[in-house]
């Protein structure tokens, strides 16, 4: 992928982080909390909660960065990787509750991207939206709320009333198309 | 309309699924169980989660409070091994600058001490139970539980992976103490719980901070002193 062959500037970071230096922590952190806090946010829609994940996060970092490995993924998709996972188990710890959505909740437009947002996106960014736009707006919408809600097929069947493996067809075919659109 | 064309190869299908989020507790734990032991379905997961990661750029950014860096600063101790060795090394360096004085002094303390009745040699109570939550190391659920019970000497450990999820390897548990050095615990069959009684010597070992581990390695076990196939998940023993 053409991602790769820019040097990341992040990545020097990681090894100084692995050995215990704190400047180089809090270097990272001024670099990449904003975009962290925001991936928080849109998951756990609470400030407090997201404060306390992205405390989580970096402490992570702290103790897990002699496992980053530059060759496997960018720094930044690491760390939002593990700001999206540790969201989504706060989320799931708050209880099926959390769950309990309404379908017409998702009709809201809230998953759409917004226009500002778009246009600070970095080229990979945007190249994923125009394939997202490719798909039909039902399994775009799907994969959003997979990706940011962290919710499993069983729950994403029971939400949208569909059979299972029909919601898995729709994200199994749509991942298909991205991949390829991708690769164009 | 998505309902016709072709799908995903399986395991292709299985990395994007994994990287977007949807897979079950039970299958999330055998997706990163298979990471840990095949490179080229790890390298797919990854480039899944690279695709997807763009999806996080739509998000916007929002500054987080100024008070939050000094929150994670003041955490950063406790949770880093290095600074630990750090300080003690620095307590031995200064302890041996500080010898020459010292040793005018514990001339003296000996000297006290010839003096008193031999102590007691007291059984230290047994410590406090502790648990550990072996996480996968590129984050998520946990996939095994272990606790440790002081007082019968033993290690209880928990698979959460699926029965059969992995039947051409074998799953084996790691004590890493202070020293770094993995002991082995035994295998754990996969999706089963079970009580390992542990040695004195290991009991210890098995003290708070100490790591648990998890290695994948071939049917039976490691052969060799110490892991011999990679680490599928780590966590840390802490008092509940």
């Amino acid at each position: 992928m053409a991602a790769i062959s820019t040097h990341d500037p992040l990545a020097d970071l990681l090894p100084r982080i692995a050995s215990g230096d704190r400047a180089a922590l809090q270097q990272l952190y001024q670099a990449s909390s904003a975009k962290l806090f925001g991936v928080c946010l849109r998951i756990l829609s609470n400030r407090d909660e997201s404060e306390d994940v992205l405390q989580e996060v970096y402490l992570t970092i702290w103790r897990r960065a002699d496992r980053f490995d530059a060759g496997r993924a960018s720094v930044m998709t690491w760390m939002s990787t593990i700001a999206r996972n540790r969201a989504i188990d706060r989320l799931r710890a708050r209880g099926p509750l959390a769950y309990a959505q309404p379908v017409d909740e998702m009709e809201i437009e809230d998953t759409a991207p917004r226009a500002e947002a778009l246009l600070e996106a970095a080229q990979d960014g945007a190249a994923l939206h125009r394939c997202l736009a490719e798909l039909d707006e039902r399994t775009a919408k799907v994969i959003r709320i997979a990706f940011f809600e962290g919710v499993t097929y069983e729950a994403l069947a029971q939400r949208l009333d569909t059979p299972l493996g029909t919601v898995k067809s729709w994200i199994r075919r749509g991942l298909l198309k991205l991949k390829g659109c991708l690769e164009r | 309309m998505s309902d016709i064309g072709p799908e995903l190869p399986q395991d292709e299908a299985l990395a994007a699924e994994h990287a977007l989020g949807v897979l079950t507790a039970a299958e999330r734990a055998a997706a990163e169980l298979r990471m840990a032991s095949d490179p080229a379905f790890a390298a797919k997961v990854e480039a899944w989660r690279e695709r997807l990661a763009s999806l996080a750029e739509e998000v916007e950014a929002v500054q987080p409070p100024a008070g939050l860096w000094p929150r994670i600063a003041g955490g950063l101790s406790v949770n880093d091994n290095q600074a630990v060795v750090r300080r003690r090394l620095r307590f031995w360096r200064g302890a041996t600058v500080g010898s020459l004085a010292l040793a005018a002094a514990s001339l003296a303390m000996v000297a006290v001490l010839a003096t008193r009745p031999p102590p007691i040699i007291v059984t230290p109570p047994p410590g406090p139970m502790m648990n550990a939550r072996l996480m996968p190391t590129s984050g998520g659920r946990p996939m095994f539980l272990a606790a440790y019970d002081p007082q019968r000497k033993a290690v209880l450990v928990a698979s959460l992976v699926p029965p059969g999820s992995d039947p051409t390897h074998s799953h084996e548990l790691w004590l890493i103490p202070a020293d770094g050095k993995p002991r082995s615990l035994g295998l754990v069959e996969q999706g089963a719980s079970k009580s390992m009684p542990i040695s004195d010597r290991m009991a210890a070992m098995a003290t708070e901070g100490a790591s648990m581990a998890v290695s994948v390695e071939p049917m039976g076990g490691s052969q060799q002193d110490g892991p011999s196939g990679p680490v599928a998940a780590i966590g840390k023993l802490a008092r509940i």
